[in-house]
């Protein structure tokens, strides 16, 4: 329990420290959207002190002391304001970031933790049979597959299954004649739509868990316990899951939890390629529009998420790992 | 099991009754992926009867545990079965297939690993090992699982709030009698016990053994003892297999063993087993070099003859004995250890107490060394002994600087060394150094010897270039390493342990110390190594003037090469003197244990 509320603590003040920094560091850097604008102008011949109030006002330069913005800002944060963005004027950000998640959080989150689910069976299997074909086969085929760079992959996939065969979409994530709704075929026609870019990201990623699961549980197996174990007449089931696969999850446990952060953020590549309305293609068009606002909105969601992830990494730690409680 | 009747079995045991476990011809290759197999069990044959305690004791390499690990069929690639059987009652058990193997491990033959902190699964609690096993065989029903548990872990003297625990709350001593109560759950007929008291401290290991011979009487199963002690092994079992390179040197019982050692390997082993609390006490490898073909492990003693060249062909393998004790016992001015002119400073530890912050709040602050108080004379050794957790390394630290004393001061000379800091802590590092114990991580495994020395010297003295590397050379020599080209090019695993620890204890010398503090330098040793490395000690103090403080759990080693000693328990000082008197008139109760525990062949087999 002590351990439970610790991390919790660390949690809430790492979250305050990643948001006040997401306040303060644009506050410290020279320059702001505002004098871009105004210097853009000023090409143009000068700008007269009226035309630089309204610019500002525009893009939302604060006014009143850095504390008074900083509670602004918190409350703003609080209530999911965002402000509106510039590149999608004049839509809101935080309804611009609400249509885009949802993409991304099922066809990343969904193959992450897929890739996650397959690659550590795949990972037990291959070192409880090592050296016959069960572990030859995943992990050479995974590290195979895993050094095609993601947008080769998802290039010669659209190329093939999509453009030459017809058989996949190559864009969007619906079907243009499909309404969005939660009937049948709308479930199918999205499913249909993420095919590929899953496909892209299952067979890039794969291999990386295979091999750590793999190699972290062949350590495990030369341990004393699992000898003991089977001097003892456990069966070789019992040993395979509770004693090896059961302690080597867990650094790979680490990197799902890196990786489960990280599916908020989306996969540009991916989403861009495949022009998926996720938060990477938002994040891709924000950057490339100039889009303060979003931008920031998407950072600190980002930031957000990682922490959160990290914080149920540590509590399922917790749980599976005594030796942490301490 | 599926035995079956057969009158072709092995001979029989002097009893009439057909022996338990027969092994006949039995070879053991190691054949690892691109490199050359090696045998390290040769063709060896014994039986073991119904109800005998059979000791196994080899040196490491000697294939000991390898046999072990064959009779319960926990050989493992790399490792493989070569040639001939063992036959488990009457059933060879290579003709056992895998599940058949799986289930006889209840009843059948049961094996108890080296005590380390990785036996147990650390993510399970020990209720649930037990409950691992019970439904593994189903030997137990389950409404008597719980009650049997508690039983066993009785059995081995704990109390039944162990099962509540994970392995990682309990004292190396508890998991290894777990470990024991664990295998017994399987009412095995055969228990075999790998080096299961080596990692503990001398009166746990003490304890432990008593648990494994009473039970081993009261159940009556068969026991195989495997143990790199002699002693331990002397003092428990009715007969003893001497081991080395693979084949059996020696079988006989305990006490002829103990008093008519027939091969000269087990006179070997013997002479380096001797009892502290002895009047006169000495190993061969202190006055002697050991006989064994150790090469360069012996002491070369290079030191009378002074420093002739690096290439020195003369000290190649091990000397005669007698000339080597002449060298040993001439104090020579001019050897290669060079005494430095006026050196000398005293070590005084005046008061000296430490205490760690609690580790949480309401918890009681650690007391690790309270008001210890001593004075190390320039030249001199002293010896300090203790349980692990009495604070010797604690203490240790506080002198090199790495820790401050919480209250009390050390000197070293006139200089006080708790309020060093940058500069001057490193000028103190120059004159205070360290041996580790353990010689095969305190090496990077990545450099040759001549890089370890030369960054040692770089480090710590104003050598430069042709100088250096002749420094380097000669440390080589003091230390007994020659040829010294040849042992300067080599890599740490190149090495055996022994010379590991001798780069080791040149590295210490790089700065001519003043004073050395050796951290069981000699526990991770072979018995055989160790006299030649104790030895090289005590020469180096002679010929260079430098003192010794000498940190360890082990009485024999403190009286061969130390004047004063302190024996410390739970950071106090509990009796400090002259070694040889105070192991024989020890005062302290606690003193007087830790020499008690110390095994004693002689008390069993009559003197």
């Amino acid at each position: 329990m002590r351990y439970f509320l610790q991390r919790g603590g660390w949690f809430a003040l790492t979250l305050w420290a990643a948001i006040t920094l997401n306040f303060l560091l644009p506050r410290m850097m020279p320059g702001s959207p505002a004098d871009a604008a105004i210097a853009k102008l000023s090409q143009n011949g000068p700008v007269t002190e009226e035309t630089r109030r309204a610019v500002e006002a525009q893009l939302g330069v604060p006014d009143g002391s850095l504390i008074q913005q900083y509670v602004d800002y918190l409350r703003q944060i609080l209530s999911l304001d965002f402000g509106v963005s510039y590149a999608f004027y004049p839509e809101p950000v935080s309804g611009l970031v609400a249509q885009a998640l949802p993409y991304t959080l099922v066809l990343v989150g969904l193959v992450t933790i897929a890739s996650f689910v397959i690659g550590t069976l795949l990972g037990v299997l291959a070192a409880w049979r090592r050296g016959t074909w069960m572990d030859a086969l995943p992990t050479v085929g995974g590290s195979f597959l895993t050094t095609f760079p993601y947008f080769w992959t998802s290039l010669l996939l659209l190329f093939f299954l999509g453009y030459v065969a017809h058989l996949f979409p190559t864009f969007g994530a619906f079907s243009a004649t499909t309404q969005p709704g939660l009937d049948w075929g709308t479930v199918v026609d999205a499913v249909y739509h993420a095919a590929l870019p899953a496909t892209t990201m299952l067979i890039t990623s794969l291999g990386g868990w295979v091999l750590g699961m793999r190699n972290a549980m062949i350590t495990t197996l030369g341990e004393d316990h699992v000898t003991f174990a089977e001097a003892n007449g456990i069966p070789g089931r019992t040993v395979a899951l509770k004693y090896a696969a059961r302690n080597a999850i867990l650094p790979n446990l680490t990197g799902f939890g890196m990786a489960l952060g990280g599916v908020v953020g989306g996969s540009i590549l991916v989403e861009q390629v495949f022009g998926y309305p996720g938060i990477g293609f938002l994040l891709f068009n924000a950057v490339t529009g100039q889009d303060y606002p979003l931008m920031q909105a998407i950072f600190l969601m980002i930031t957000v998420s990682v922490l959160v992830a990290n914080l149920l990494v540590d509590i399922l730690y917790g749980i599976l790992d005594p030796r942490t409680r301490r | 099991m599926t035995g079956t009747e057969t009158t072709t079995g092995p001979r029989d045991t002097p009893g009439g009754e057909a022996p338990l476990l027969s092994v006949r011809d039995l070879s053991v290759v190691y054949e690892p992926v691109g490199a050359t197999p090696t045998r390290a069990v040769k063709d060896v044959s014994f039986d073991v009867g119904r109800g005998e305690f059979l000791g196994l004791v080899g040196e490491s390499g000697s294939g000991k545990s390898t046999l072990g690990f064959a009779i319960t069929a926990l050989a493992r690639p790399p490792a493989r079965i070569e040639g001939g059987r063992i036959l488990f009652g009457d059933v060879d058990i290579a003709s056992m297939d895998h599940e058949q193997l799986r289930t006889q491990r209840q009843g059948g033959f049961a094996m108890v690993l080296q005590a380390g902190m990785n036996t147990l699964n650390p993510v399970r609690t020990i209720r649930q090992h037990f409950g691992d096993i019970f439904a593994a065989h189903r030997h137990v029903a389950p409404a008597r699982r719980e009650a049997r548990a508690a039983e066993l872990v009785r059995r081995v003297s704990l109390g039944p709030e162990v099962l509540d625990r994970y392995p990682f709350e309990l004292s190396g001593g508890m998991r290894q009698r777990v470990t024991i109560a664990l295998a017994l759950s399987l009412e095995p007929q055969l228990m075999v016990f790998d080096e299961p008291t080596t990692a503990l401290d001398v009166l746990v290991q003490h304890a432990v053994m008593d648990t494994i011979r009473a039970l081993q009487a009261e159940e009556g199963f068969t026991a195989i003892l495997i143990s790199h002690d002699l002693g331990v092994v002397l003092e428990s079992a009715h007969r003893v297999l001497v081991m080395r390179e693979g084949r059996i040197v020696e079988d006989a019982p305990s006490a002829d063993i103990l008093h008519r050692p027939q091969h000269e390997y087990t006179r070997m082993l013997l002479s380096h087993f001797a009892d502290p609390r002895a009047e006169h006490v000495s190993l061969p490898g202190i006055e002697a070099p050991e006989p064994a073909a150790d090469g360069p492990d012996g002491p070369d003693a290079p030191a009378a003859d002074g420093p002739d060249g690096p290439d020195a062909p003369a000290a190649d393998g091990p000397d005669a004995p007698a000339a080597d004790a002449a060298a040993a016992d001439a104090p020579a001015a001019d050897g290669p250890g060079r005494r430095r002119p006026g050196a000398g400073l005293e070590l005084r530890v005046e008061g000296v107490t430490k205490s760690f912050a609690p580790p949480r709040r309401r918890a009681a602050g650690v007391l690790a060394v309270d008001d210890v108080s001593f004075t190390l004379a320039p030249g001199g050794a002293t010896a300090l002994v203790g349980q692990s957790g009495s604070g010797k390394s604690t203490l240790a630290k506080m002198i090199t600087g790495v820790e401050k004393p919480t209250a009390g001061t050390i000197h070293l000379g006139s200089t006080s060394i708790g309020p060093l800091r940058g500069r001057a802590l490193r000028e103190l590092r120059r004159t205070v150094q360290m041996v580790f114990q353990d010689p095969y991580s305190a090496l990077n495994p990545l450099s040759t010897v001549e890089y370890t020395l030369t960054r040692a010297l770089a480090n710590l003295t104003d050598l430069r270039g042709p100088a250096l590397r002749r420094r380097m050379l000669e440390l080589l020599e003091t230390v007994g390493l020659t040829p010294v080209e040849q042992y300067a090019a080599k890599l740490p695993h190149q090495l055996s342990g022994g010379q590991r620890q001798r780069v080791v204890i040149a590295r210490a010398l790089a700065a001519d110390p003043q004073v050395i503090i050796a951290d069981e330098p000699v526990s991770m040793l072979d018995v055989s190594l160790r006299a030649g490395v104790l030895a090289l000690l005590r020469d180096l103090r002679e010929r260079t003037g430098m003192s010794l403080l000498y940190i360890t759990h082990d009485l024999l080693s403190a009286r061969l090469i130390t004047d004063d000693i302190l024996v410390l328990h739970e950071g106090r000082v509990v009796e400090q003197g002259p070694t040889a008197q105070v192991m024989r008139h020890p005062r302290d109760e606690y003193t007087i244990r830790l020499l008690e525990a110390i095994p004693d062949p002689a008390r069993v087999h009559g003197a």
